[in-house]
């Protein structure tokens, strides 16, 4: 795909009916089967490698790309419902589905037969490795950065060349980049390699001073200077008061409530904002940007609350998601207190676990259990920092069964820090199911 | 720190770029370090040393970490500013743990894809050659201390020099060094240990740590022995080992062929 030159966006009609019926029957069954799956996105992108970008050229309000080592789900969980505020359709993919044919199966679900789009504007979260690949199909106009940590370094070797990866594909951008001033590796991107004008977002320096790990930023090791270079921001997070904060976009100060504790999340929510306007230009209105941060209930897994034993009134259970260091610090710095009662969670979904040495653990003060395939990895960096432990058990549904026979906490809620995998086994054990989760 | 109270001197770890060079868990394995002296009631401290802090006198255990080729470049220079004082500590029998990259800087000299050749320290009886393959995935090697496990990520090969041997013999995993017909991994010289193992390396390898501290700590008079105060450490340690031993062979990482 990347050395021929991408297909061309055509006009919709007759042409894409035979394709697009295969792909969505291909959906059927493989959603019949259960799960997701690529497949009906290659077998559609096989029979018509047009329809793609077809199909994405049709967006009144254009597409919107959303890349970053950590954020990408819940931030293009903010721009869509920001959106939809402002009255817009928004056609966004699902949770997770952030590679090319995961991307072609989300919009054929949306496309009619003859290779239409009912939504006013697409919001995309994009793996960093297929950005470019994909901004040369989907013609996007705007495209976000959130940052660049230290993540799957089995994948990507090496952190500088996500922030490559990310800027190489912003400079296809049509009509803004969103950059993180604050990042810095993105902060010393070059305007002038742009086709678009930038756009930064940050949050204000005394906020990051006073966070015991700041942003969790990768340090530059490349260029000699390790930190973000200045940059005056299009909105800035002002004041974080738990998850009420303030940004000032421009020149209105938006109050919003956040899904989920952290600073990370209001990180989240200036990049969201930025691209809000962005997109909307004099349309975007503070009042209803608030109202779209109001109705948004928190992203799979990330905050979010489901009792433990099927009792909505009885003992409740808050996922934290976490992919890597970064994240799991971030997510750590954001508690208010040691938590009552914490379950840790790692599979072999998180192959190299090295990075566990790199976060620090003071925020807690115990572990009731250690679970996952990585169970004796995690609980030996607890021995090492020397975090008491109820018990290691590496089978989750025992581990589960072990947290419903405790008493219930004061707080009336145990909190539970997983990896993605063990987030989606946790619910399912809990009683949610796993099905790919649309966001509307 | 503790020496000063009564007189008797601390074991002395130096973790050297700790910033640039620690990417992997590095902390992890002075926290390894540390933490088992102290359980065997030995005195310890740990300085680290970033570019541009000079080198300290009477090292015991030098430590160097894992990171990006762009790290590499960034402290080469000041590294080379610190060769006669390495080479000195090490001369005078102070511990070596290098992992990745670190040991790379330490290496006769590294030579990159594009045929570019940076110059190592030459400490280590090795030359580095990076290869387009990358080898990713858990590792298990027999060396004369026992089993080495742990993780391995990177794309070089270690040729040694006549005489050197690699540390250990792959049984599982790919490994990183030529060793006659065979896989081998990591390389130790004397009390010189370089690896591409990660994990962090120490924590999962109590066998590993033990050795380099008997080494530092026969350097201050000490002879260090775990004991019960290490074994609740140990099990949890056994428990991580035989997690992985059960694993390989499985197909983990299929996504790296994407």
């Amino acid at each position: 795909m990347s050395d021929a030159r991408p297909p061309r966006a055509r006009r919709p009609g007759i042409r894409y009916v035979f394709p697009v019926a295969m792909g969505k029957l291909a959906r059927i069954a493989t959603r019949l089967r259960g799960g997701g799956s690529a497949f009906p996105g290659y077998l559609t992108n096989k029979l018509a490698p047009t329809l793609l970008p077809t199909l994405a050229g049709q967006f009144e309000h254009g597409v919107v790309f959303v890349l970053g080592s950590n954020g990408k789900t819940t931030t293009t969980h903010m721009v869509s419902e920001v959106l939809r505020a402002h009255g817009l359709t928004v056609f966004t993919n699902p949770t997770g589905a952030n590679l090319p044919q995961g991307v072609t199966s989300a919009l054929l679900a949306d496309a009619t037969l003859t290779g239409r789009v009912r939504a006013d504007v697409a919001v995309l979260e994009v793996d960093e490795g297929y950005a470019a690949e994909l901004a040369d199909l989907l013609a996007p106009s705007v495209i976000l950065s959130l940052n660049v940590q230290v993540d799957q370094l089995y994948r990507f070797y090496e952190t500088e060349r996500v922030a490559d990866m990310m800027l190489e594909a912003s400079t296809r951008a049509r009509a803004h980049v969103v950059i993180n001033r604050d990042d810095p590796y993105l902060s010393k991107a070059d305007p002038a390699a742009m086709t678009a004008p930038v756009s930064y977002f940050g949050v204000a320096a005394e906020i990051i001073a006073g966070s015991a790990h700041g942003l969790a930023n990768a340090a530059d090791t490349r260029s000699g200077d390790a930190g973000a270079v200045a940059h005056p921001a299009f909105a800035e997070v002002i004041v974080v008061e738990g998850r009420d904060i303030t940004v000032q976009v421009d020149t209105a100060a938006v109050a919003v409530t956040l899904p989920a504790k952290g600073l990370h999340y209001a990180t989240d929510a200036a990049a969201a904002l930025t691209v809000a306007a962005r997109v909307l230009g004099d349309g975007f209105d503070a009042e209803r940007a608030a109202r779209g941060f109001a109705q948004m209930a928190p992203a799979y897994g990330r905050g979010e609350v489901i009792p433990l034993r099927g009792d909505r009134h009885g003992e409740q259970v808050e996922f934290v998601m976490f992919k890597n260091a970064p994240s799991m610090q971030m997510n750590l710095d954001a508690l208010d207190r040691a938590p009552e009662r914490l379950l840790l969670a790692i599979d072999e979904g998180t192959p190299d676990v090295s990075w566990l040495y790199d976060v620090d653990l003071d925020a807690i003060d115990h572990v009731d259990v250690v679970t996952g395939e990585k169970a004796h990895q995690l609980a030996l960096r607890l021995a090492y920092a020397g975090i008491e432990m109820g018990l290691v058990e590496p089978d989750m549904d025992k581990a589960v069964a072990y947290m419903r026979s405790l008493p219930d906490t004061a707080a009336g809620r145990q909190t539970w820090f997983v990896n993605y995998e063990l987030m989606m086994a946790g619910r399912r054990i809990l009683g949610h199911g796993d099905q790919e989760v649309a966001r509307r | 720190m503790s020496d000063r109270q009564d007189g008797s001197p601390a074991v002395r770890i130096v973790q050297f770029y700790p910033v640039e060079l620690g990417v992997t868990g590095d902390r992890g394995n002075v926290r390894a370090l540390q933490t088992r002296l102290e359980r065997a009631g030995i005195p310890v401290e740990v300085l680290r040393v970033g570019r541009g802090d000079p080198t300290p006198a009477d090292i015991d255990v030098i430590l160097f970490g894992n990171g990006p080729l762009s790290a590499m470049r960034v402290v080469m220079d000041d590294l080379q500013g610190r060769r006669a004082e390495l080479a000195t500590a090490v001369e005078d029998g102070a511990a070596v743990l290098a992992v990745g990259a670190g040991a790379e800087l330490l290496s006769e000299s590294i030579t990159l894809l594009d045929g570019e050749v940076l110059d190592g320290l030459g400490i280590l009886p090795l030359r580095v050659t990076r290869t387009r393959e990358r080898r990713v995935g858990y590792i298990i090697a027999e060396t004369e201390h026992g089993r080495l496990i742990g993780f391995e990520d990177h794309a070089s090969m270690w040729t040694l020099d006549a005489g050197a041997q690699a540390y250990g013999r792959v049984v599982a995993g790919r490994g990183s060094v030529r060793d006659g017909d065979g896989a081998g991994e990591s390389v130790r010289v004397g009390h010189l240990f370089a690896t591409n193992v990660q994990g962090p390396v120490l924590p999962l390898n109590p066998q590993l740590s033990d050795e380099l501290l008997r080494i530092a700590a026969s350097r201050r008079g000490y002879s260090y022995q775990p004991g019960t105060a290490h074994s609740c450490l140990d099990v949890l340690a056994t428990g991580a080992r035989q997690a992985i031993e059960d694993r390989v062979g499985d197909e983990v990482f299929t996504f790296m062929k994407v």
